[in-house]
């Protein structure tokens, strides 16, 4: 529609997301494999189980590879003077503006597996929405809420 | 008025009736399921009064405990049991007094006073409430606070408050409120599904031939009872509704927009200018029809668990076209004559093919249950389409220098008006689809109570978001249309 915003989030973000994809993928596999030895001993028929085995991977070829891929491809931001913009979403597209004016407080969170390749989620706050921008590098993220929060202390209070 | 004073006696037994009945399931659990063997009987009978007991002992403390006074221009309230409590709350923090009089509150001549500061975020606690006071006690608490936050001397000759009776409820548009709210819609679809059903029973009466007598007369009482079922459920809501809503009045004090209303129970609600968020004018499919339509408005702050406090009925019925001349001299900021740009012919079939999402499914299924008969269900797709096209029709958008307004359906029409300042975020999706038609999709969101609100338009021309988007960025440099 218009030109995307331009900074792009850590690209080790990817390596987590397809971690995360893996281990769902995982407890996929568990439950399908269950449900296949299941067939064997009761002699379902075999359609069922042909369904099962390409659900799976199916399901793990987009939890772990193109998923993970796209939302990286996709994910963009960019923190301006008086506002910030973000771009998200595979299929479809999404775009958000938030002025600055608006923001009430900014946070950063770490899961374990974030905190172990160094990234933070940040979390930015509004008087009525919430809006997050995952997996940005520790020291970036901790500058972008430092920024927000400077940006934002500058701006008026009219609700 | 410094002194700490307790409030009426009768707030106690107001807290002891609260909290029973906020109880009133674990009690009733406890009834059913505790209740083992006999002899075990009396010990339980022991043990729930002796709670019983205590519940009162404590409600009555609680009470004995509770103080309020005023001083250096602060509201202080003591109150707690073993953990005493103390809060003090600066006048000029008070963001609103809500004055309410409960069927108990009455009779003694008492009020409700809810003291809503502009904090209370998160939590509902950081309100007071003093559940029955003198009435001249509140008005009292009201003009100190008034005083206060003007900077003068209460023993001032005030000035007499520019006011102004903005609407108020007549008896015809009291009754045309209940007998067209939400529970027309509910009688209504009664109605369409004692059609449905009978036209579902058709191929059984062909089957069971003998039966057919049986099975139709059956139906058509059943189908009697469940009408009548229904008509007494709709007709308790438009007793209710007259009951809430009889004597409404909105009135405008200075800054505020004060609205009173309810025949037993009086309640009052103040709503600040300044603290409202957006305007909502919502057309519910009974009183679009009619030319009528009811106005919200969308207020920031007020307490979590108070929904009232954050979408407020403002103007509970009125003629559509009446709207305008009779807010716009109150609510300066707002431009309500821009006109509302519709969705492009190509949204139309987006539109259905939404409509027809829920309503295939539902075919199908009928078609696989009762073959040909089943067929009969292509009605649906009949009223889903409808539908459909009421929503395309419905959607709509404009912009002025500093607002938006966007218009759209779910089941009632609403029309949102949002000042610029007061949109906290503003996002625009588009699919794949979406792409290939150039739609895309916009929503708006403005604070309202604790949470978000605000408008959502579906398949829009992607030029007309871009006009949007452009005009809600603070440094449209970046972004240009294509």
């Amino acid at each position: 529609m218009f030109p995307e915003p331009q900074t792009r989030i850590s690209q080790r973000a990817l390596v987590v997301w397809r971690i995360s994809g893996s281990i769902s993928t995982l407890f996929v596999f568990l439950i399908g494999g269950g449900f296949i030895t299941l067939g064997i001993l009761f002699n379902w028929p075999l359609m069922i189980m042909v369904a099962i085995g390409i659900f799976m991977l199916v399901y793990g070829w987009l939890a772990v590879f193109f998923l993970p891929m796209m939302r990286w491809k996709r994910w963009r931001y960019e923190v301006r003077e008086q506002e910030i913009e973000l771009q998200r979403g595979v299929f479809i597209i999404k775009r958000t503006l938030i002025p600055m004016v608006r923001v009430q407080h900014v946070d950063t969170q770490q899961g374990p597996l974030l905190r172990k390749y160094g990234l933070s989620t940040v979390m930015i706050s509004t008087a009525a929405t919430v809006h997050e921008i995952p997996a940005l590098e520790g020291v970036e993220a901790e500058r972008l809420r430092q920024s927000i929060s400077r940006l934002a202390r500058v701006a008026d209070e009219d609700v | 008025m410094s002194s700490p004073k307790r409030m009426h006696p009768i707030a106690a037994l107001l807290n002891i009736l609260q909290h029973l009945k906020e109880l009133f399931i674990p009690i009733l659990l406890l009834l059913f399921f505790g209740n083992r063997g006999e002899s075990e009987g009396m010990l339980y009978l022991i043990a729930v009064g002796v709670g019983l007991v205590l519940f009162l002992v404590s409600g009555f403390l609680s009470w004995y405990r509770f103080t309020y006074r005023v001083e250096e221009n602060e509201l202080r309230i003591e109150h707690g049991l073993l953990v005493r409590k103390k809060r003090y709350i600066p006048f000029e923090r008070i963001q609103s007094l809500d004055v309410s009089e409960g069927i108990l509150q009455r009779p003694f001549g008492l009020v409700k006073v809810k003291v809503e500061t502009a904090a209370g975020s998160g939590n509902g606690e950081a309100e007071a409430v003093l559940t029955a006071i003198k009435k001249a006690e509140a008005n009292a608490i009201h003009d100190l606070i008034v005083s206060a936050k003007r900077g003068s001397n209460p023993n001032e000759v005030e000035a007499i408050p520019d006011e102004s009776v903005i609407y108020k409820m007549t008896m015809p548009d009291l009754l045309l409120l209940a007998s067209t709210s939400g529970g027309v819609g509910v009688i209504l679809s009664a109605n369409l599904a004692i059609v449905f059903q009978f036209e579902e029973f058709i191929p059984y009466e062909r089957v069971f031939q003998e039966m057919e007598q049986f099975i139709s007369n059956g139906i058509m009482f059943i189908s009697i009872v469940v009408f009548l079922g229904f008509f007494f459920v709709w007709l308790l809501a438009v007793i209710g509704t007259m009951l809430k809503y009889a004597n409404f009045t909105l009135r405008k004090v200075e800054d505020d927009f004060i609205i009173t209303r309810g025949l037993f129970e009086k309640r009052q609600f103040t709503i600040p200018l300044k603290r409202i968020q957006a305007i909502r004018i919502s057309e519910n499919i009974v009183r679009q029809p009619l030319g009528m339509a009811t106005v919200y408005v969308e207020s920031a702050g007020g307490s979590s668990s108070n929904e009232e406090s954050s979408k407020v009925l403002f103007l509970p019925i009125i003629k559509r076209h009446n709207i305008t001349q009779l807010l716009e001299p109150y609510l300066e900021d707002y431009e309500w004559n821009s006109k509302l740009s519709p969705a492009p012919p190509q949204a139309l079939v987006r539109y259905l093919i939404r409509g027809a999402l829920v309503s295939l499914p539902v075919i199908v299924v009928m078609v696989y249950l009762f073959q040909i008969w089943g067929l009969l269900s292509l009605g649906l797709l009949a009223v889903t389409s409808l539908w459909a096209y009421l929503q395309f029709k419905a959607a709509g958008w404009s912009l002025e220098q500093n607002m938006v307004t966007l218009r759209y359906r779910l089941i009632i029409k609403n029309t949102v008006y949002m000042r610029k300042n007061n949109v906290q975020s503003l996002s625009v999706k588009q699919s794949l689809f979406q792409k290939k038609k150039r739609l895309a999709t916009v929503e708006a969101v403005v604070k309202s109570g604790q949470g978000g609100s605000g408008g959502k338009v579906l398949d829009l021309h992607e030029k007309d978001i871009a006009i949007i988007y452009n005009w809600y960025s603070r440094e449209n440099s970046t972004v240009k249309m294509e």
